[in-house]
């Protein structure tokens, strides 16, 4: 959900009395007719928000949660469990991780390296799933009224509107900010994530449960890719005909 | 009205088979041009002015209108063969070039070259307006032969609408789901013609709109599967040189 342009205007007074819009844009990076534009239509992005607090150091998280839509967000921040954390682990670093354990290769037993930064190619359907009870998504579509097909849209394009991953942690009984770091609005380090989080999840994993889980996220990768094949054998197929 | 609309429809038509003559001439898909340059020929042989030269020099006898009848199943044969092999649609492959689709054409020009050799067809006119205005047996053989010069494209259209449905649902890339949807357009135009006895005497120009809006339907959806490729072949390399360095 977007915000109110009277509540973000509201908030931008607080934070920066004397700045005009030109210096807000400048330092926070956002283009001037971006912005322009959601205050005609009163229609403040999530992503301007952040921006700017960024800008002027302040927790974005803690900003959001001064607007109504996002009060979900305000008090300690907590932390995220391990199933989150370990969703937030790309697959190729699953897969490096698992390939340094003794129990895969022996006589390699080198250090896997270092994580790369969330969020990953497949970071928010992961991120459902791993706190998904088997209810969430109808519990989510029941207290936002998005169609449960539309929702798997966006899961399957690694999308989930600001608003609807604060729904979905709601509803899982999580952590409120979780989902906005799968989605990459905001750092693990700004949800008040620990460092070293994720990899200290990833350590925590016995040798059993990180090769079934490797293997869960390879299965998946491979129905994707050959959905892919397929649709674009069809397309060629077509193009070999009629193009 | 009517004009413009025949004029255009000429237009884009040629324009599109002209555009497929350097792509023929590499050797992709010739039958494509094929289709393109038969459709535009039915088009042109549709049009009062050129009709009414080519019938002259043809013998005055309406022959003209045969050939037109004969080009129009040649290009949607043709078409119904590469769309349906393209759009893996077997089912209509089936329907069109198996034994069922055979006999339909067979039947139906038996049944039209027979009618026609028993009008009186001296004087070209577009149409066979002027043959059909003759007297009451001329005019019964001539809806006789226009609904059998009908049943054959509206055979083929319908074949392959099912296949164009599903493949507009499909998760193709949007312009190849359009061009299917357009083809199926056509699809249900060409049905439409079937009901053309129905339509009175004073919504004749309906006749001419949904005639054109087929033809147009599928000269525009078969040049928009090309340009899908093109984009696509376009957007290939790009993608390659980003991932290679």
């Amino acid at each position: 959900m977007t915000l109110s342009a009277k509540a973000f205007q509201r908030w931008l007074q607080s934070i920066a009395p004397d700045a005009s819009t030109a210096d807000v844009c400048r330092v926070s990076g956002i283009k001037r007719t971006t912005l322009a534009q959601q205050l005609v239509r009163g229609k403040v992005s999530v992503s301007t928000v952040v921006s700017i607090s960024r800008a002027y150091n302040i927790n974005p998280v803690a900003a959001l949660a001064g607007f109504e839509a996002y009060s979900a967000l305000a008090g300690p921040p907590r932390p995220p469990s391990r199933n989150e954390l370990v969703s937030q682990i790309s697959s190729a670093d699953l897969l490096r991780a698992l390939l340094a354990r003794p129990a895969m290769d022996a006589a390699r037993g080198e250090a896997a390296p270092a994580l790369s930064p969330a969020p990953h190619a497949t970071a928010v359907k992961n991120w459902v799933d791993a706190i998904d009870d088997g209810e969430v998504r109808h519990r989510v579509s029941a207290s936002t009224g998005v169609a449960p097909q539309n929702y798997s849209a966006q899961l399957t394009a690694n999308r989930l509107s600001p608003e609807l991953a604060l729904a979905t942690a709601m509803a899982a009984g999580v952590g409120p900010a979780g989902g906005l770091v799968a989605t990459g609005v905001i750092t693990e380090e700004e949800a008040g994530w620990p460092p070293g989080a994720r990899q200290a999840a990833l350590e925590s994993l016995s040798d059993g449960e990180l090769t079934a889980l490797a293997g869960d996220r390879l299965q998946a990768l491979g129905r994707v890719l050959r959905r892919q094949e397929q649709d674009r054998a069809q397309a060629e197929k077509i193009w070999e005909n009629l193009g | 009205m009517i004009e413009t609309l025949q004029w255009t429809t000429l237009a884009i038509c040629a324009f599109v088979a002209a555009a497929r003559i350097p792509s023929t001439l590499r050797g992709e898909n010739r039958s494509l041009f094929g289709i393109f340059a038969m459709m535009t020929l039915a088009i042109l042989l549709s049009i009062q002015g050129p009709y009414l030269v080519i019938d002259q020099a043809l013998g005055g006898i309406n022959i003209a209108n045969l050939l037109l009848r004969f080009v129009t199943f040649g290009a949607i044969y043709f078409l119904g063969i590469r769309t349906s092999r393209g759009f893996d649609a077997q089912g209509a492959h089936r329907l069109i070039t198996g034994r069922g689709g055979m006999l339909v054409l067979l039947a139906v020009s038996v049944v039209m070259i027979g009618v026609f050799f028993m009008m009186d067809t001296a004087g070209s006119s577009a149409g066979l307006k002027a043959v059909s205005d003759k007297d009451s047996r001329n005019f019964a053989l001539v809806e006789f032969y226009g609904a059998a010069g009908r049943a054959y494209p509206a055979y083929v259209g319908l074949a392959l609408v099912p296949a164009m449905v599903r493949a507009v649902k499909d998760r193709l890339p949007v312009l190849v789901r359009g061009a299917a949807a357009l083809l199926a357009l056509g699809g249900v135009a060409i049905a439409l013609t079937l009901l053309f006895p129905a339509i009175p005497p004073s919504m004749a120009a309906l006749e001419f709109i949904i005639n054109y809006t087929a033809v147009l339907c599928y000269v525009i959806g078969l040049a928009l599967i090309w340009a899908a490729r093109v984009v696509n072949s376009r957007g290939v390399p790009r993608r390659k040189k980003s991932t290679e360095t």
